[in-house]
């Protein structure tokens, strides 16, 4: 049976994949972006988005819904619930990718599959949040749940204050807990954190140097094990719930084998112009070492693969050739 | 009746709808507020279209729907509950990229077990 052969086929229509989609869809290059399942991916769960350049202020999900309708308007091809399997780089250097029932062909591929959220690693968290009993990823999905109740955070970066933030419209206490005694996330944030945790009986508190050890409790959560690492003193610190937002892991498992990743599971690639091991496969956005796990980053990738895979269809030798030899993109 | 489409329910038939149903139940607590919600939502119509005659898929938005919410101590969103002869017979809570091999294979051993 015939096949139709794609242009480009971008796997996962979050920020990167949309970003790249555009800019492939605006070059009238066949475009199919298969998704796992909605557009979006991690920036659906954020709620407040102020650091894209030209809005002020947006949520994830809103972001995305008008992303995706840019990216379709320019005839881009976005399919939902496509669970790419496998790919495959077939002898005429084209490019299989297998999703369930169906196989698709494109001449290059950009992977953009992103990242999910990181776990904690510590007894009782995998038990409480199977059973929804108080452990937690998404602060803007269940901070209404802990109205009046108490809640400990864990993380440093900027989700992590955001979300933690958001928490303290709802909870009567949030202790945020942070490994290092300074965050990293962006210095407005920490103003804005420090500032609530100041405020006249703040229902904000901030341990520093402090690690969860175990999350504890019967049928529920009801504490939090923490230990200083400076100190190495170790409580018992009574919650009714623990958001965990500790970073991110790429969403990388179906591509080992055909991609080269790092033993963190990061597609391996020169930054530059996002090429990875195999000819006409570009690593865009959260999943690529370097990473610098932000929307902004995240589009910026996928235009960038985008640019640069008209260069390999000009010119496939273009692949092998060293970032160094190319300080000027030929022939712009 | 297992209709191959999702049913809203509310505090007032969440009973007769899930309770009493003669199928097992899929039930999602959701609001409209949560991204993940809305990720999860295709997947759950997806199911409810293969599954249709064998399962029901009922969805209880629950800004508007505390009761059943409060009842069932709902803690995170989405939830989503397997119900099969009244009974809470399994659960999944969040949406990870094993989200729907890991319900259909929950769907499966309770419609197997009956």
């Amino acid at each position: 049976m015939a096949q139709t052969t794609h242009d480009v086929i971008i796997i996962g229509a979050g920020p990167a994949g949309l970003g790249a989609g555009l800019y492939t869809a605006r070059d009238r290059l066949d475009t199919l972006i298969l998704e796992k399942f909605m557009p979006g991916g991690q920036i659906n769960n954020t709620d407040r988005i102020e650091n894209y350049p030209g809005i002020e202020k947006i949520d994830g999900p809103g972001l995305i819904e008008s992303m995706q309708k840019q990216v379709e308007s320019f005839g881009a091809r976005i399919e939902n619930g496509a669970d790419v399997e496998r790919l495959e780089k077939l002898q005429n250097g084209h490019i299989a990718v297998h999703a369930g029932k169906n196989s698709y062909i494109a001449r290059a591929v950009i992977l953009s599959p992103g990242s999910s959220y990181r776990k904690l690693g510590v007894p009782g968290e995998e038990e409480f949040r199977n059973a929804g009993a108080g452990v937690s990823y998404c602060g803007t999905c269940d901070a209404p749940f802990f109205r009046d109740r108490e809640v400990v955070s864990v993380g440093g970066g900027n989700t992590a204050l955001e979300e933690t933030l958001h928490l303290t419209k709802y909870a009567n206490k949030v202790t945020l807990i942070h490994r290092r005694n300074e965050f990293r996330a962006e210095k407005i944030l920490v103003e804005e954190l420090l500032a609530k945790a100041n405020e006249p009986d703040s229902n904000l508190v901030i341990k520093y140097d402090t690690v969860a050890t175990a999350i504890e409790g019967q049928g529920k959560v009801q504490s939090v094990k923490l230990k200083n690492v400076k100190t190495n003193a170790e409580e018992s610190y009574p919650c009714d719930g623990v958001f965990i937002f500790v970073g991110m892991i790429p969403n990388t498992g179906f591509l080992q084998g055909f991609v080269e990743l790092t033993d963190a599971g990061f597609i391996r690639c020169d930054c530059a112009y996002l090429r990875t091991s195999v000819p006409g496969v570009f690593a865009a956005g959260d999943c690529r070492i370097g990473a610098a796990m932000q929307l902004v980053t995240a589009v910026a990738d996928g235009v960038n693969a985008a640019m640069q895979l008209k260069q390999y269809f000009r010119d496939p030798a273009w692949w092998n050739t060293p970032v160094s030899d190319m300080l000027s993109p030929g022939g712009w | 009746m297992a209709t191959g489409k999702t049913i809203e329910v509310t505090d007032a038939d969440f009973a007769s709808e899930v309770l009493d149903s003669d199928v097992p139940v899929i039930v999602d607590f959701w609001a409209p507020w949560c991204g993940p919600c809305r990720m999860a939502a295709p997947v759950l119509e997806k199911i409810a279209e293969e599954y249709e005659g064998q399962l029901k898929v009922c969805k209880v938005n629950i800004d508007d729907q505390r009761e059943v919410a409060t009842q069932f101590g709902i803690m995170s969103i989405p939830t989503m509950f397997v119900f099969d002869s009244g009974q809470l017979v399994d659960q999944i809570t969040g949406v990870t990229p094993s989200f729907e091999t890991d319900l259909k294979r929950k769907i499966d051993a309770a419609i197997a077990a009956r």
